[in-house]
């Protein structure tokens, strides 16, 4: 039979893959980053279409990761609440 | 070198070192810590943060889609130079990436919660039932050859050492280096194995998983999961052939969430199937191991 315990250490396994998801996001922001600037600074002056998109959808991808991150802020917070009231 | 081979070079190393890996690891976190909260809280009216968790998936599925286009618009403007050789696809690196070891991090705000390892008995149970493998009666009685998993959690190394288990055939060590693991650790199996499945059955069949792969698959796994993993229900070992080939899953609003463990347990296990069906060793999930060679066709995935 389940304990009160156990409920809050199975939350808190599932908080720790959501940190560990959280710091993969992190990193991968940082080297999205990177890559922003890499390309900036080869491809300065070009009007190519395909430079417009790509720089286009990396700083869509980034908008996507902060997003990412608040919503697994929100979920670790709404996990947390529960776990409180046990 | 040429002004524009250096430039091509400059592109193509940016365009590799996309992120492309760390956002697959992430999704695959989430994806885990989802399994966990919905098993959780089946029937409680409380969302538990799962729909968040969802909503948090798909934004990084967003991320993963845009990462991609941008080294489509990279290889087209390598190819539009006249660089066309330098515009191939990457390699496929990502398969790997969540098997690198990484700094240990903390839950937000954990400290006051109960470790993982209260949920020893609870994973030992369900490992027992599946693996029909009792788990040791003492500490000192866990340990594999490599010993016990590491403090903290060592997935990689716990996914290695069942793979080898199940290459030998052995159902006895399966059993035993599942069992030697705290419930973190396993259960984050389901995470590291995703694209690591994808990977070792697009080298068995000898292109991409697609939907119709599906019954070669598992007619080239099933039987050996069964074996080795005898309590374990079909339905776990089709979901993750399901993924692994792209087939739409049927959403069944009546079925209950399954158990983490079972997924967990099945992939790790399926992870070394696939790895005997193609003759390498669990050594090749190291992440320093050379990529081994596609093959073109693969007879024995039939």
């Amino acid at each position: 039979m389940a304990s009160v315990a156990e409920v809050k250490a199975a939350v808190n396994a599932a908080l720790q893959q959501v940190s560990e998801g959280q710091a993969a996001i992190q990193a991968a922001r940082e080297k999205l980053g990177e890559a922003q600037q890499s390309l900036a600074a080869a491809l300065d002056g070009s009007g190519n279409d395909a430079v417009s998109s790509a720089h286009a959808s990396l700083s869509q991808a980034d908008q996507s990761l902060e997003e990412c991150l608040g919503a697994t802020s929100l979920a670790v917070e709404q996990a947390q609440t529960y776990t409180a009231t046990l | 070198m040429s002004l524009i081979q250096d430039l091509g070079a400059q592109l193509r190393a940016t365009s590799d070192e996309l992120p492309t890996g760390l956002v697959t690891v992430a999704m695959e976190k989430l994806r885990g810590a989802t399994e966990i909260l919905m098993w959780v809280r089946e029937t409680s009216q409380d969302p538990m943060g799962v729909p968040q968790l969802g909503n948090a998936t798909e934004a990084a599925e967003r991320a993963a889609a845009a990462i991609r286009v941008a080294q489509d618009a990279i290889a087209a403007y390598l190819a539009a130079i006249g660089l066309t050789g330098d515009a191939a696809a990457p390699p496929d690196r990502d398969w790997k990436a969540g098997l690198e070891q990484r700094p240990e991090v903390r839950p937000e705000g954990g400290d006051d919660s109960p470790p993982a390892d209260r949920l020893g008995p609870w994973w030992q149970a369900r490992v027992a039932q599946l693996t029909g493998e009792p788990a040791p009666k003492d500490d000192s009685d866990q340990a594999a050859p490599g010993g016990q998993a590491k403090p903290g959690g060592d997935t990689a190394d716990l996914l290695r050492r069942v793979a080898s288990g199940v290459r030998s055939g052995d159902k006895a060590k399966v059993g035993r280096d599942l069992h030697s693991a705290d419930a973190a650790t396993g259960l984050a199996l389901s995470a590291m194995t995703s694209p690591v499945l994808h990977r070792l059955a697009g080298d068995l069949l000898g292109h991409e998983p697609r939907p119709d792969d599906f019954e070669r698959l598992r007619s080239a796994s099933a039987g050996r999961v069964r074996s080795l993993l005898p309590g374990t229900s079909p339905a776990v070992l089709e979901t993750l052939l399901a993924r692994i080939c792209r087939v739409p899953v049927q959403n069944e609003p009546d079925r209950p969430a399954g158990h983490p463990a079972d997924n967990a347990v099945t992939a790790g296990v399926l992870t070394g199937v696939l790895l005997a069906r193609l003759g390498r060793d669990a050594s090749s999930l190291d992440p320093n191991a050379p990529d081994p060679l596609r093959r073109p066709e693969a007879a024995d995935a039939r």
